[in-house]
């Protein structure tokens, strides 16, 4: 079981979050090729360790979070609001 | 206040809504009204008198409307309820007792009041001071509202809810939002004289399956279906 412990809700199941998926940079919108785009949306990393993800609270404060997630043992390094530095 | 009467609801010639005999039409819970039912205001409400210790009651009648503004605007701090807190406070100043005020999310309040009182609230929330930004929507008849309340409420509500319900982490006048039954609830600890209560707030297609299923997580401690309390009305 994977918990989160939401900035505004305090720790919740994560069955009451949708993941977004990996953070990254998003594309030039005036300059990006139809690959890039592609590559941006559909390739992702998936790799063995920490990564910076997306999540939504959707059955509680409906916020947008950053979370950093390990991806083998599912430790919550932190979670804080999207739009706000780390 | 509405009076509770038991006028008679009609159906028009090719038109299958009830009406009142005013013409307006009759509103109904997504609850199923355990009988006697009467008609209160513009709705249709159970008034089955239960002295069950623990207790479901459909509140779905009362107004609902929920006001997004930024936590640092001059409206929110005319509301003072913080983001988890639920105060009864005078937010239609004609009104002789207070609504309560649920802060339901980090930039949302959700204000209920007796019953038909929405237009109202709407009214006084829309004229809260301060310049910011801000929406302020009817939610009356798009929600399911119940009241579960008795002494044994919260060792019924852990049953189906994975939200720490003791007393150091939800005392009265806590709100929050979680699953519960696997639905995404505003629940609200508002104890009643004393009696511990909870109320669950759900989008109006979830109320009767939240019913049925607090219903049925509490029948072995003895719940009993409640008609609209008269206080809150
Ligand atoms: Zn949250």
């Amino acid at each position: 079981m994977i918990q989160i412990p939401c900035p505004y809700c305090g720790l919740r199941n994560a069955n009451e979050f949708a993941s977004t998926g990996e953070v990254k940079p998003r594309p030039d919108v005036a300059t990006a090729t139809p690959a890039v785009w592609r590559a941006y949306l559909y390739d992702h990393r998936n790799p063995e360790g920490l990564v910076t993800e997306g999540w939504y609270h959707r059955a509680g404060c409906r916020k947008f979070l950053v979370v950093e997630r390990h991806t083998q043992t599912n430790e919550i390094r932190s979670a804080r609001p999207a739009g706000v530095a780390s | 206040m509405p009076e509770a009467t038991t006028q008679a609801a009609t159906t028009a010639p090719g038109d299958a809504r009830p009406r009142l005999p005013g013409g307006a039409p009759l509103a109904r819970s997504p609850i199923r009204q355990p009988p006697p039912t009467a008609v209160v205001g513009h709705w249709e409400v159970s008034r089955r008198h239960t002295n069950a210790a623990l207790r479901l009651a459909d509140l779905s009648a009362l107004a609902k409307v929920v006001l997004r503004a930024a936590p640092e605007s001059e409206a929110a701090g005319a509301l003072g309820v913080p983001f988890g807190a639920a105060r009864r406070v005078n937010v239609v100043a004609t009104r002789p007792a207070p609504q309560l005020v649920v802060g339901s999310g980090p930039d949302e309040w959700t204000v209920l009041g007796p019953v038909d009182t929405q237009a109202e609230i709407d009214a006084a929330l829309l004229a809260l001071p301060g310049e910011h930004p801000r929406s302020v929507v009817d939610l009356t008849h798009g929600r399911a509202l119940v009241r579960l309340t008795g002494a044994a409420a919260p060792a019924v509500l852990a049953t189906i809810c994975a939200i720490d319900l003791r007393e150091r982490s939800t005392p009265n006048g806590k709100a929050l939002r979680s699953l519960v039954a696997g639905v995404a609830t505003d629940l609200v600890r508002d104890d009643v004289e004393g009696t511990c209560s909870y109320l669950l707030h759900v989008e109006r297609s979830s109320g009767q399956y939240l019913y049925d299923t607090l219903m049925e997580a509490g029948a072995t401690a003895g719940i009993d279906a409640a008609g609209l309390p008269e206080k809150e009305i």
